[in-house]
């Protein structure tokens, strides 16, 4: 297995205090209005649960089907799924392409924006703000392929009770990763594609062209993928909230 | 040493960083960095260096490393090695540098020019400012005696300084916030064995909690611990009026009738002793009083107080099995904040004598006793005596057990607006609020009108400021030097923490203990203050070998003292010198030796009554206008149940004024299932007064508008659960509902 940077997150740990979104908002000047992440109130088994998210760097996303520059990729290196800033135009493509609301198109920027597991943090040897505030600990980031991380390690241990938090419709299969009963489960949406990238992804009937595309922007989106090798791949849905 | 460290950040990870730091390795910036002039770096840029420092957005002091680039702090991370927080920064402690950075912070010295909480203000130089208020100190002295002045400092490491000044000076009178808070739990627990303990939530395996609501009124380590320990198979049990957030996450929930919590707790004791469920070898050797209890619980059965209390007598009886078979790694769980009841403290006896018959003290799980810190004090002095001085506080005699030292807010206000025993003319005020968090606001106001004089030192203009006389600008705790202070985490560690400024204090803001010097050498008092706060902290960690260094390269310093079996051999502080579950001493004054059950007052037709409560990202009222945490929590709400509503023709959305007998406020009515049908609830600090807080100005109601001024009659600690209120549709009444 090749990298991939991922997040597990034990929810049942959460208690909805919010330092994750105000570490993660201060860690990367996210405007007023804006979040990168989010906690969604939710219930198992009657009791009050809390589940912690933010872009879940998927497998499959739809958000780099919907760039029309190529901004937006998946890293192959590390697995991430980046916005490069100079190649973004600002269309808002991807917005509705992603499934669990993670973007915003930043107002000053103008330009999408959403969480990157703090890379420039990562860069010097810090953890994601989010994970290194945490109150009770209940996010655990890391290469998942790395079997001598933690997150590897829960990883590996966790087979069979972890929970991908997704649309039956737009299944992304998300690397953010819960530890067992999570809750809600049914929030992700359907994605929106803009209409001609939903024909050369293949996918089923979308919304008809948000935003005119230049023949310059799929080819740059087209080189990224290729380079990438992480093509989405439409045949593979599963159902929402499946466990792995 | 007045630097702070460079924490050097490697690819490797900061912990493994700063294990390196330890041995001699803080060396200089990290990177190359853009000049300060230079556009401002990018979210994402290295950070140019780090500093430890200790968050002040609460009590709680989390070990903190502040990252900064150029010359500004960008990013306040938690201290990983700091174990009281287990390493964590809360909400508020990320939004702490907002804080600093604040436009609605004061910047020079102001004067007042037109009335009252007029908002007309002078700018003043700070020598005019400090000669102005020590004239004022002096003739107050000089008319009304030393005790004229009453000092109020809330709790920050610099506070001492307040209560040294307030000393020398000559006054008795001094308060602060805990007696709108703590003083009757404390009270209620230093009664029964002795100290006032910390819960080892930790080691526990089932926690029953009343009123303290820990997921949201978070306690370091309390709050992390009481999730772990969860996780690892603890049960928890909450008692409380609304669905808070502690007691959605708990096993149980039990929507307990207000003010019947003692009820409960009687029965817990009454089933525990009936069927012999405690350690008796344990409890004949430790504690005192078993025999009188027997008899004082034998009619309070778990049917008793399932009338009283609304939770079923079944659902008793089995918590207190339950708590009895998981003792001595059980309790009931001490809180913090009592200021409910006129009768708390006894209610908050009641607690402590159910945790003595679960035999859990100095043991794993249980309440354990203070830990050794070892700080020692710093530069002694003898105040001087002033004949003309009265024998006692201007509160004293309205509560028989106050504790000298910290009095009571509210019955202090009356001693203030009657002038007995003897006038008090000025006041003194840092970093606390009583417009905001004392019950009966206008009452507030009117004490500030009585007063001659009223100097207020803190960071933003609180409602306080607002009403003062003169308002001095402190810096943020991360501008500024702090003595050592020494905390204790429960089980997780006894330290030392301190601080050293991350940035330069910004604008003329100065410290509190710059301020009192700068009276005291006015008032001829200097040589009560002839130090830095280097040299008093370095005084007091004079005993502690190793400490300076470990502050140095870890930001904390630990005391390796004993956690469990303290008191082996030792006698409890009490008269019995065990644990006094029958109270020898309130006997001897009179007072209830064991806790006795009055119902609370029903409520007034139509009117429900107000609790108060905690939020994660609110402190009392010091944080509804930073910007961050304004986004978060932009006003307050009134909770009710959907039913109450709906018998008031209340919908969701709608807003609605709010009456009690001393004022009235106007909110957004938030209608939920998580509170009762005869309660309300909203959170503490909102409609404000203060033209200099943009954000919270006349934003939602203000709390302590509404709240009567009521007292337990123990303490003198506020009694914030006995109001009740009406509640209408705001405009209800001028115009029909379509």
């Amino acid at each position: 297995m090749k990298t991939q940077l991922a997040m597990l997150v034990d929810s049942a740990k959460c208690i909805d205090c919010k330092a994750c979104m105000l570490s993660c908002k201060v860690a990367n000047a996210v405007p007023e209005g804006a979040w990168r992440n989010w906690i969604k109130p939710g219930s198992v088994q009657g009791r009050l649960h809390f589940q912690p998210g933010g872009c879940m760097h998927c497998e499959n996303p739809t958000c780099v089907q919907a760039c029309p520059t190529g901004a937006t990729y998946k890293d192959p290196a590390d697995g991430t799924v980046k916005i490069d800033r100079s190649l973004c135009i600002g269309c808002g493509n991807c917005i509705p392409a992603c499934p669990y609301g993670a973007r915003y198109r930043h107002p000053e920027l103008k330009v999408a924006d959403k969480c990157d597991f703090c890379a420039g943090r990562r860069a010097q040897g810090l953890q994601p703000a989010c994970v290194d505030t945490c109150p009770t600990k209940a996010r655990v980031f890391g290469d998942i392929a790395d079997p001598g991380s933690e997150a590897g390690r829960l990883y590996r241990e966790n087979q069979g009770r972890l929970v991908r938090v997704a649309n039956a419709r737009t299944d992304t299969k998300p690397n953010m990763f819960y530890l067992a009963a999570t809750a809600p489960l049914d929030w992700p949406v359907e994605a929106r594609m803009p209409s001609a990238m939903g024909l050369m992804a293949g996918a089923t009937p979308l919304l008809r062209g948000l935003v005119g595309l230049t023949g310059l922007g799929v080819l740059a989106m087209l080189g990224r993928q290729l380079a990438s090798g992480s093509t989405p791949d439409a045949e593979e849905r599963k159902e929402d909230a499946h466990v792995d | 040493m007045a630097t702070t460290p460079d924490l050097r950040l490697t690819r490797r990870g900061f912990l493994k960083a700063a294990a390196v730091a330890g041995t001699g390795a803080l060396l200089g910036s990290l990177a190359p960095a853009a000049p300060a002039a230079a556009r401002p770096a990018a979210a994402d840029a290295p950070y140019d260096r780090s500093a430890y420092s200790v968050c002040d957005m609460c009590f709680n002091k989390c070990g903190l490393i502040a990252r900064v680039r150029g010359d500004k702090v960008v990013k306040l991370d938690p201290n990983p090695k700091f174990l009281k927080s287990r390493g964590m920064l809360c909400g508020r402690g990320n939004a702490g540098l907002r804080q600093l950075y604040d436009p609605d912070r004061l910047r020079y010295p102001l004067l007042r020019q037109g009335e009252r909480g007029e908002g007309k203000w002078k700018r003043i130089s700070w020598d005019e400012a400090l000669d102005l208020a020590a004239a004022r100190m002096k003739e107050i002295g000089e008319k009304h005696t030393r005790c004229g002045m009453l000092f109020t400092a809330g709790s920050d490491m610099q506070s001492g300084f307040v209560h040294r000044l307030a000393e020398v000076y000559g006054s008795f009178n001094v308060t602060s916030h805990e007696s709108l808070c703590l003083v009757s739990n404390n009270r209620g627990f230093l009664d029964t064995f002795g100290e006032v303990p910390f819960p080892d939530v930790l080691h526990s395996k089932y926690v029953v909690m009343a009123g303290a609501n820990r997921f949201e009124a978070l306690v370091t380590p309390d709050s992390m611990d009481l999730m772990a320990a969860m996780q690892g198979g603890l049960k928890l049990v909450v008692l409380d009026p609304r669905r808070t957030k502690t007691a959605g996450l708990a096993h149980e929930w039990h929507p307990i009738r207000p003010g019947t919590d003692m009820a409960f707790m009687l029965a817990l004791a009454h089933v525990i002793v009936n069927e012999k469920l405690y350690d008796a070898v344990w409890m004949a050797e430790k504690a005192y009083g078993l025999e009188q209890l027997a008899a004082h619980v034998a009619d309070k059965t778990p049917q008793w107080a399932e009338a009283e209390c609304g939770i079923p007598a079944a659902d008793i009886v089995r918590i207190a099995r339950e708590l009895a078979a998981a003792a001595p790694q059980a309790m009931v769980y001490p809180g913090r904040r009592s200021s409910d009841y006129e009768n708390s403290t006894q209610i908050r006896r009641s607690f402590a004598i159910v945790n003595a018959l679960l035999g859990n003290w100095d043991r794993p799980g249980g309440l354990l006793a203070a830990r050794q810190v070892g700080l020692k004090g710093a530069f002694p002095y003898t105040a001087p005596w002033y004949d003309d001085n009265p024998f006692e506080r201007a509160d004293a005699g309205r509560a028989p057990i106050m504790f000298e030292e910290e009095g009571s807010f509210v019955h202090m206000r009356e001693a203030v607006l009657s002038g007995e025993p003897y006038p008090v003319k000025g006041w003194f005020i840092y970093k606390t609020n009583p417009m905001q968090t004392a019950p009966d606001r206008q009452r507030t106001v009117r004490m500030m009108q009585a007063m001659d004089f009223v100097v207020c030192v803190d960071i933003a203009m609180s409602d306080t400021a607002w009403m003062a006389d003169l308002v001095l600008p402190a810096p943020s705790y991360l501008e500024r030097m702090d003595p050592a202070s020494g905390l204790q985490g429960s089980s997780a560690c006894a330290c030392v923490v301190q601080r050293d400024p991350v940035v330069p204090a910004l604008y003329e803001s100065r410290p509190v203990f710059d301020i009192v010097k700068g009276l005291a050498q006015r008032l001829e008092l200097g040589e009560f203050f002839d130090f830095t706060v280097d040299q008093y902290r370095a005084e007091q960690l004079k005993g502690l070998q190793d400490a300076a260094r470990a502050l140095a390269s870890d930001g904390v310093y630990y005391n390796p003292s004993k956690v469990y079996g303290i008191y082996e051999g030792r006698a409890h502080k009490t008269k019995s010198q065990k644990i006094e579950i029958y109270n020898q001493r309130y006997a001897e004054l009179g007072l209830d030796p064991l806790p006795v059950y009055a119902p609370p007052a029903t409520a007034p037709e139509r009117a429900l009554r107000m609790v108060v409560g905690r939020n994660a990202l609110v402190t009392h009222s010091s944080t509804q206008n930073n910007a961050l945490l304004h986004e978060l929590v932009p006003e307050n709400t009134l909770w009710i149940h959907p039913i109450a509503a709906a018998r008031l023709d209340i919908r969701p959305g709608d807003r609605v004024e709010v009456a009690s007998p001393v004022g009235r406020g106007e909110l957004a009515a938030q209608l939920t299932p998580d509170i009762r049908e005869d309660t309300v609830y909203m959170l503490t600090g909102f409609g404000a007064l203060s033209g200099g807080l943009s954000l919270v100005k006349g934003r939602g109601a203000c709390l302590a508008e509404l709240l009567e001024s009521r007292a337990d009659a123990l303490t003198g600690n506020a009694a914030m659960h006995e109001t009740f209120v009406t509640v209408k549709r705001a405009g209800a009444g001028k115009e029909a509902r379509s």
